[in-house]
């Protein structure tokens, strides 16, 4: 099963210190919600996991990410991840292009195109969640890295943003996805704010 | 027949042929005591479970049965190399390939069979499953069959890519299985070349599962001491599965019983030979204690025998009168991974010819390529005669199209084309010989029982005012009762049937046959026969079948098969009887056999009616030494038939729906169905199978599909989004018969069980896109879901308020 | 997982057995009690053909945990003859024709039962809908309407048993 996202999220920074913490891996990595860098082969090669909870079942994803390309003048990421559980009874694999674009304010916006294919169990149970539950996912992963770059700065915002940084669960809780979709969805029934994320 | 009131008293005592008796089997349904697989309980015995493939095209890297094993309850965890020392890990299929059992080196359909877990109970075997470690390397997979064959295409069959054929002619790629072909292609094509009219449509059956209340399963038990295998099973064909098992194993077929109990329905689910129940085998051999595999429900969907995956294209030519000069029809048909649903050698696209339907056509032609992708085996199941169902939606769904193209009444234009009742017996251009049929007559009583004038003028008004009312007609001949010798076989096994009868000294008589019923009432209309042959009651006749330590061997009950061949068995059996009774009644009267008649229950010497012997007198004399000099004692008879033709019931269906333009939704107004089976032998239970065959027909045309993603991942293998009626849903049915017998079944009788599912989905999906006949639609794919419809309305612009 | 005992009344009759808390009711009633007039159809309670009576509603027995039943009544297509007589519903669905493989019949009896005893004079509709939880494939439903107008008018003669 193959989704295709795209979203922009607004950095709170310019465009350069933004870029700089894209470069990070781990920093990247640990964005992701439930994600985390095991192990640093080379500086394009990276072992990691993502654990998925949902309800009282729990799956652990093993895999690859390797950046493809870094391109600084257009500010440009590109990676791709390969995994599978542990059991083996799911994989995915994602290919992930994230720019950083300043904007008109001097500040910055960090936009995330991902293609990921889901094959196995998790398609035939959950296939029909897995748009809004991936537009979640990478929502989530958009709010973090703004929150990552503001904790980067000084003074009481930056330290509330160290604080909700280091407060992140360490896995994916599908059912609270779940959630904030259904809650998404009645909110734009009522005419209820646009979330922060454009696309 | 009997003629006098006294006379007719005795016949309705019988409770024979043509009555609609209560069915003895109930007795147990309605209490709960039926014997179905997953009731039975042995000593020792363990439960079985599969760990199967996520993806649907992978290597296999490794297994870890380690953390599995160290399950509590977990006792064993079997893989592809512990069936290897058996050469077991691979089976022959019923259509001549090999199947995997469990899976070695790689997977070719997402959950494929991978390895068994067995333990003390189902919690601990669910357990150990969650348990087994497998590494898989996931490759392309093919789901589209139009991709099956393109050039570079992955291998999805590595294990025989070396082989130039699976046992139906030449491969031309190594993910072709068979091309089929029938009737005059030249003929044809010159026809086609110069015909006034021609039409063409691409026309899909989609991928569906016959879904039965009861999954697969088996109980299988091998004792060490005796040599003797036992295996209790959910099959509609006992007696092929003991010859195949006896092949696989090895060990003799006079040792080893298969036993189909109580089975909660087949619809051709349960024919095949699956790996759940080899696996289940080889443990009870390896282990000697009895092992039971229950599939859920979702193993059930996601890999037992799917229905259907046939790809169309239908062309008929004609003259401006609507007048059918040729046939052209092509199929592509996706088998999945492996060919394994049950095929007769000479026909691996089953009996897809009779698609000429009930039309004098002179010139017909159709090919099938069959190709493999990576989903679940299988094709051939569902009520479809074998392919029956894909070959009369085509013709009945051509037909329509044909009339439309020329503005001519949808039933006026069968008239023209029908085989006339004179013609019969008929021989189409693909070689089938009709045996009887009065195709007119039947729909004429179905025109005139709905008022079809008045439905057509309704529907005109009714698409002024910009309303979507469909009449939809359904004129089909079905083929069954598979079949005679010279025509089909199984795996080289001739498709006969059999019936033992054995009359005892008290006048009661047991009767057991080749055949296997999953609901379909044998246990009654077996015993009605032979109550009317025999002149007993039907309640002292018991009927056997299953066992096949008792039963005669047979071909099992599918493809309608029961009552032209099981039943054409039992009347000759029967016969056999009588005729030996009638040379002890003789004997007794002391007068020559040919001053005797049967009336009814006994012989009367002519002339002098008080003089007679009944049944039940001639039964006891029989085991004494009231003989004739010379004969054996006794009353017994028993016949292996092999039936001379196959039958062709046939039938007129009608159906009105009125479908939502906001919404697409379309409910069945009226459904009238009209059968011919030739004699009825039990018209409630010919009324059952009529009522069950139409709603899974209309399940099938108005919501089922199993879909599938471009990852092989199968999307709608649970009841969540399968869609199988409930009682809220399912139309009225409005059932009518008229009775054209066949000429060479012994009771003139016709299989009939799968006629309405054959007839009721072309009749539902006429009725839908003769909805929208008026706004140029000639054809729409089924499934006919809501959504599905609301595509078509949206299209056209209908869901727009004023 | 250590095995909990649990006692409820089946069938009129009382019964002590130990479960695992994870344990169905379904799989307790077929394999440990040995009533196997229940069944089991699919996994994701669709089907109906496990439906049991507990504390005087319908359930489907393969959602509901043995240990719910603790202290309970639960009534299978066992206990519905009285006396060794049949009940009506056991006559009619064999009267009218009303199953065929028989393996969805004891969950539509059951289901039938406690559907008459909360609406004994249903129409058609209702009947329909009141079923529309037990699944059947043989049948195709009009018989198996027919069999509970003809109990239910019955039972109201007899004055509602």
């Amino acid at each position: 099963m193959l989704v295709k996202l795209e979203k922009t999220f607004p950095i709170d920074a310019p465009a350069d210190v933004a870029w700089s913490l894209l470069q990070d891996i781990q920093s990247v990595a640990a964005c992701m919600p439930g994600a985390q860098i095991t192990e640093r082969v080379d500086d394009r090669h990276y072992q990691g996991q993502v654990g998925v909870r949902m309800g009282p079942a729990s799956v652990t994803f093993k895999g690859t990410i390797e950046v493809q390309s870094v391109d600084a003048t257009q500010r440009q990421l590109r990676l791709v991840g390969k995994g599978a559980d542990t059991a083996g009874t799911s994989s995915a694999s994602m290919d992930l292009t994230a720019s950083i674009r300043s904007t008109a304010d001097g500040k910055a916006e960090l936009t995330g195109l991902s293609e990921v294919t889901v094959n196995g169990k998790l398609v035939s149970f959950g296939g029909r969640l897995m748009g809004q539950v991936s537009d979640q996912i990478l929502t989530q992963f958009g709010e973090n890295f703004a929150q990552r770059v503001l904790a980067q700065g000084q003074g009481a915002t930056a330290q509330q943003a160290a604080a909700s940084v280091a407060a992140q669960p360490r896995e994916i809780n599908a059912l609270a996805f779940l959630w904030r979709v259904v809650v998404g969805f009645f909110k734009s029934l009522f005419g209820g704010k646009k979330p922060r994320s454009a696309g | 027949m009997a003629t006098t009131a006294e006379a007719v008293e005795r016949e309705q005592k019988l409770q024979g042929v043509g009555c609609s008796r209560r069915r003895k089997e109930d007795a147990r349904f309605i209490q709960g005591k039926g014997t179905y697989v997953d009731d039975i309980k042995l000593p020792g015995m363990l439960f079985g479970s599969i760990v199967r493939s996520p993806y649907a095209h992978a290597r296999i890297k490794s297994i870890n049965k380690a953390k599995a094993l160290a399950v509590p309850g977990v006792v064993a965890v079997l893989t592809a190399d512990d069936l290897k020392p058996v050469n077991l890990h691979w089976m022959p299929t019923l259509g001549g390939d090999v199947q995997a059992v469990l899976a070695d080196k790689k997977v070719c359909f997402q959950m494929q069979e991978v390895a068994m877990v067995l333990a003390t109970d189902r919690y601990a075997a669910a357990d150990g499953v969650a348990q087994v470690e497998v590494e898989y390397d996931e490759l392309p997979a093919i789901v589209d069959p139009h991709k099956s064959m393109a050039p570079g295409a992955p291998v999805i069959r590595e294990d025989i890519a070396d082989k130039k054929e699976v046992g139906h002619g030449p491969r031309t790629h190594p993910n072709h299985i068979f091309t089929w072909e029938a009737g005059d292609k030249a003929g044809t094509d010159a026809v086609f070349a110069n015909a006034p009219v021609t039409v063409r449509e691409e026309i899909l059956n989609p991928r569906v599962h016959p879904c039965p209340m009861e999954t697969c399963g088996c109980v299988a038990s091998f004792d060490k001491v005796a040599g003797q295998l036992t295996v209790y099973l959910t099959s509609q064909a006992p007696h092929l599965v003991r010859t195949v098992v006896a092949m696989l194993s090895g060990i003799p077929e006079s040792k080893i019983r298969l036993v189909g109990g109580d089975i909660g329905g087949g619809f051709g689910n349960k024919v095949p030979v699956y790996p759940g129940y080899v696996v289940a085998i080889v443990a009870s051999i390896v282990t000697g204690v009895p092992i039971k595999w229950i599939e859920s429900r979702i193993e059930n969907l996601s890999t037992t025998g799917f229905a259907r995956d046939y790809h169309g294209i239908g062309e008929l030519a004609a003259d401006k009168d609507g007048r059918i000069q040729a046939l052209r029809f092509t199929a592509l048909a996706d088998h999945g991974a492996f060919n394994s649903h049950v095929s007769a050698t000479k026909f691996p696209a089953g009996l897809f010819s009779i698609c000429t339907g009930s039309y004098a056509i002179p010139k017909a032609y159709c090919r099938v390529d069959a190709v493999y992708t990576n989903k679940a085996p299988g094709g051939v199941a569902y009520r479809c005669s074998l392919r029956v169902t894909e070959a009369v939606y085509l013709i009945e769904r051509m037909i329509d199209i044909l009339a439309q193209k020329l503005n001519i009444d949808k039933a006026e234009i069968r008239r023209r084309n029908f085989v006339k009742a004179e013609q019969f017996p008929y021989t189409t251009a693909l070689g089938w010989t009709l045996d009887s049929g009065n195709y007119r007559a039947a729909l004429d009583k179905v025109l005139k029982a709905v008022n079809y004038e008045a439905l057509r003028k309704e529907q005109a008004e009714k698409r002024a005012r910009g309303e979507l009312m469909g009449i939809g007609i359904s004129t089909f001949t079905e083929i069954v009762g598979a079949g005679p010798n010279k025509a089909c076989d199984i795996l080289g096994i001739s498709l006969f049937d059999s019936c033992d009868i054995r009359v005892n000294p008290t006048g009661s008589a047991i009767a057991r046959l080749g055949t296997m019923s999953q609901g379909q009432g044998h246990a009654t209309t077996y015993a009605q026969i032979i109550a009317t042959e025999l002149g007993l009651s039907s309640d002292e006749i018991q009927i056997e079948e299953g066992d096949t330590d008792k039963a005669p061997y047979g071909a099992g009950t599918w493809g309608s098969r029961s009552t032209p061949v099981g039943g054409a068995a039992a009347a000759v059996a029967a016969r056999k009887v009588k005729a030996k009774a009638q040379k002890i009644a003789a004997h007794l009267l002391e007068v020559a056999e040919g001053d005797l008649e049967w009336d009814v229950d006994r012989f009367k010497v002519k002339g002098n009616p008080s003089q007679a012997k009944t049944m039940k007198e001639i039964a006891m004399a029989a085991h004494t030494s009231n003989i004739p000099d010379g004969m054996e004692k006794g009353l017994d008879g028993s016949e292996y038939y092999d039936p001379p033709n196959m039958t062709y019931p046939f039938g007129a269906y009608l159906c009105v729906v009125d479908i939502d333009r906001f919404t697409g939704e379309t409910k069945v107004r009226r459904f009238y169905a009209l059968d011919d089976c030739g004699t009825r032998i039990n018209p409630m239970i010919i009324e059952g199978q009529i009522h069950g065959g139409l709603t899974e027909a209309y399940a099938v045309a108005m919501g089922q599909q199993l879909v599938f993603d471009s990852g092989g991942n199968i999307l709608s293998n649970s009841l969540m989004d399968y869609f199988v009626p409930t009682a809220v849903e399912t139309p009225k049915w409005e059932t009518d018969y008229t009775v054209t017998p066949s000429p060479h079944h012994p009771i003139g009788a016709k299989g009939v069980a799968e006629s309405p599912h054959v007839g009721g989905i072309p009749c539902f999906s006429n009725a839908v896109v003769d909805a929208f006949a008026h706004l140029g639609v000639t054809h729409m794919d089924m499934p006919h879901s809501a959504f599905n419809v609301w595509k078509t309305i949206h299209k056209l612009g209908l869901d727009k308020h004023a | 997982m250590a095995k909990k005992p649990i006692s409820f009344m089946l069938n009129g009759r009382k019964v002590e057995t130990l479960v695992e808390p994870r344990e169905l009711l379904i799989h307790v009633i077929r394999e440990q009690l040995n009533q196997t007039g229940s069944h089991i159809g699919c996994e994701t309670s669709h089907c109906g053909a496990c439906t049991v009576d507990l504390n005087g509603r319908s359930v489907k027995s393969c959602t509901v945990l043995a240990v719910q039943a603790e202290g309970g009544t639960v009534l299978t297509v066992e206990g519905l003859p009285k006396n060794g007589t049949l009940h009506p519903l056991q006559e009619a669905f064999t009267q009218e024709h009303g199953l065929q493989c028989g393996y969805c019949t004891p969950g539509m009896l059951v289901r039938a039962y406690r559907f008459l005893q909360e609406n004994p004079n249903p129409t058609e509709e209702q009947i329909r809908f009141g079923m529309s939880g037990n699944l059947c494939r043989c049948t195709g439903y009009m018989n198996i309407v027919k069999a509970v107008q003809s109990a239910a008018k019955k039972m109201q003669a007899a004055g509602g048993k």
